[in-house]
């Protein structure tokens, strides 16, 4: 196995895994570097239910993807490992492992993805502090195992709240990016709800809704005239407990113009897309630039869309900011042909 | 059970029928009430930056009606018509006399700056509720508030004499205010003054009332100042 054959794609999440098998079925080699013991990314390390925009069960439908490269002759793994030094350039990189192996590649593709947005750094939401108060990937975990009770006391719920935005779009934070997806995430986990728990009203407090392309009538209308999920435009003050055990969100209506104090069941964050908390470490080990928010930076969009700042380094998926999988699939396979493609430009050099 | 919309719309432009009949239909009951369309011509249209000009006005542009001022708001809890969120949205739009409605009740603030602390876009409402009271203020659209006499004896006399005069400050500010001189918790205050303070000091006070102690060569310097006071307010030149 030589430089000029092979690709290192660090993370194997949907865009690692995609760009992995983009550069087998073109008949180069991949060597992917995952730091967790499984594949599959974030929809499997978390477990999420079904996914949009499919309705696949994400275990099944990143399931497929993880089979397709643990079968490949052309690609090996590398699981529970990071990558530690990388030493050459453009067309002859030795990467050092944290297990000690080395690997040769003439490309690197960086899947890193991203971090899930911590909610205890939202203390006024009250996560943390009321068992009550989930986060989307918890409310996905309840939804894959098939029943909707409240954490406390195991009481179906009457009344579910799930707030948007929660780590995004907010200079209090340091967020000021859209996390893309939970919009459409949160609509469909409404409804989710529903299937499984018909006594269940569920309610989305947003600002905007933002079900971008065509997700706007599969899951924002359908969620809302089929599902009867109901949409409040305000952005909650706090979340608090009355004296039976309920939660209490409180919040104006801005559309009435009136202050509400609504008891629920269960209020769910829609966490947003954290730059992943390695970028800094990331950044200086493959000697590539972030963006503003601490993603990690590209070089030029239009000719080189996956290039970040290093030349023969590349970058797909929710590394780049926040994405979604279709995206980051579409990343992955660009990233993984453009680094194809470097290959054989080193070859004729090189020959 | 009452409407609570009917509060945000003007009282004369609800039409309410005791009997109403429409097209030969009797509607009366729950259908009679009417409400007369509303064509908005009053849009100032730089009123948003009128209120930018204002210390503390400045990021009301980024406002984007998410609510979490008003909910958060002290005095939204007391008075669900203290409402910076709507402000905001007004003071935007430039529907002045929408806000002028509500102009007896901003400068109720309490500065607590909940609403700053939760704002997503960094608004800093309380800010622009205090660049809004400024701004009612100066035009004399409200009247002056206590601060503000109590801040215009002091300048005034900082100016004049170089210095101010704890006496003289109060009486001023009573005068400006329209407060009497004689109140009851003031000739407590001079009784228990006289009382417990040591008799040099007591002397020295009274010197000064009488013969106010000015800044040695303040002449010139006050006429400086009060210069530049002027140039800094015109260059701010508020609306
Ligand atoms: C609650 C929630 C629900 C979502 N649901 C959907 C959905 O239904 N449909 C949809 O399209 N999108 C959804 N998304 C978005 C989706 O999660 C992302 O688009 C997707 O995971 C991005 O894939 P990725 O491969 O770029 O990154 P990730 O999935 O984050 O994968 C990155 C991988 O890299 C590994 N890694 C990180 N750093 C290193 C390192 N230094 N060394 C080695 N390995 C490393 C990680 O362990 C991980 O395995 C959801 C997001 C959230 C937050
Ligand atoms: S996708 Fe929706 S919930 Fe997520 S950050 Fe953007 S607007 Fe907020
Ligand atoms: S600072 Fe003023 S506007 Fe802001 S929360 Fe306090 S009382 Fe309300
Ligand atoms: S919290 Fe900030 S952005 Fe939200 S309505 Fe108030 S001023 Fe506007």
């Amino acid at each position: 196995m030589s430089a000029q054959d092979t690709v290192l794609v660090v993370g194997a999440g949907p865009a690692g895994l995609s760009a992995a098998a983009t550069i087998a079925s073109m008949g180069k080699k991949a060597v992917i570097v995952e730091k967790e013991d499984i594949l599959g990314g974030a929809p499997i390390i978390s477990g999420y239910a079904k996914l949009v925009p499919s309705g696949e069960w994400a275990k099944d439908a990143i399931g497929r993807m993880v089979s397709r490269v643990e079968g490949d002759g052309n690609i090996s793994i590398h699981k529970s490992a990071k990558v530690t030094q990388v030493a050459g350039e453009a067309g002859n990189f030795t990467a050092t492992l944290s297990n000690g192996d080395k690997v040769e590649a003439g490309a690197i593709i960086l899947g890193t993805g991203f971090t899930h947005f911590d909610s205890i750094n939202k203390p006024e939401w009250g996560f943390g502090t009321y068992e009550d108060v989930l986060t989307t990937t918890q409310m996905e975990q309840m939804v894959t195992a098939g029943q909707i009770r409240c954490p406390s006391d195991g009481r179906v719920p009457e009344r579910v709240a799930i707030l948007l935005c929660v780590g995004s779009r907010d200079r209090q934070i340091g967020r000021e990016w859209c996390s893309k997806i939970c919009c459409t995430v949160s609509t469909n986990l409404a409804m989710e709800i529903k299937e499984i728990s018909p006594s269940t009203d569920v309610f989305i407090y947003y600002m905007d809704i933002r079900t971008f392309g065509l997700y706007e009538d599969k899951f924002y209308w359908k969620s809302q005239e089929e599902f009867k999920t109901k949409f409040v435009k305000a952005r909650i003050a706090e979340v608090t407990k009355s004296p039976d055990g309920r939660l209490l969100v409180k919040g104006e209506d801005t559309l009435v113009k009136r202050p509400i104090v609504i008891p629920m069941d269960i209020v769910v964050h829609a966490i947003g897309m954290d730059p992943n908390a390695l970028n800094p470490e990331i950044s200086r080990t493959f000697g590539i630039g972030l963006e503003k928010h601490g993603f990690i930076d590209r070089a030029e969009q239009y000719t080189n869309s996956q290039g970040t700042t290093r030349k023969g380094i590349y970058v797909c998926g929710a590394a780049t900011g926040p994405e979604d999988i279709d995206s980051s699939i579409a990343q992955g396979q660009a990233a993984g042909a453009r680094a194809v493609a470097d290959l054989y430009g080193q070859q004729k050099i090189a020959s | 059970m009452a409407i609570h919309e009917k509060t945000l719309i003007d009282p004369d432009r609800i039409l309410q029928h005791d009997h109403l009949v429409i097209d030969g239909v009797d509607v009366s009951g729950s259908w009679n009430t009417m409400i007369t369309p509303r064509t908005l011509t009053d849009y100032e249209e730089h009123f948003e930056e009128i209120i930018q000009s204002y210390s503390g006005g400045e990021n009301v542009h980024r406002c984007w009606q998410c609510g979490s001022c008003t909910n958060s708001c002290t005095m939204y809890a007391q008075n669900v018509d203290f409402n910076p969120r709507y402000w905001i949205y007004l003071i935007r739009l430039g529907l002045k006399a929408e806000l002028m409605k509500d102009k007896d009740i901003i400068w109720q603030c309490v500065s607590c700056n909940k609403c700053t602390n939760i704002c997503p876009k960094d608004v800093r409402p309380e800010g622009v509720m205090k660049a809004t009271a400024h701004w009612l203020e100066e035009n004399g659209l409200t009247p002056k508030t206590l601060s503000t006499h109590f801040d215009e004896e002091f300048t005034h006399q900082c100016i004049e004499f170089g210095r101010i005069e704890d006496t003289e400050v109060m009486v001023g500010f009573f005068k400006r205010s329209g407060q009497p001189l004689v109140q009851a918790w003031i000739v407590e205050f001079g009784k228990r003054l006289t009382k417990h303070m040591p008799l040099g000091q007591l002397t020295k006070m009274g010197m000064n009332v009488v013969f106010r102690p000015k800044t040695k060569s303040w002449g010139k310097t006050g006429e400086v100042l009060a210069e530049y006071v002027k140039a800094q307010k015109e260059a701010a030149h508020h609306g």
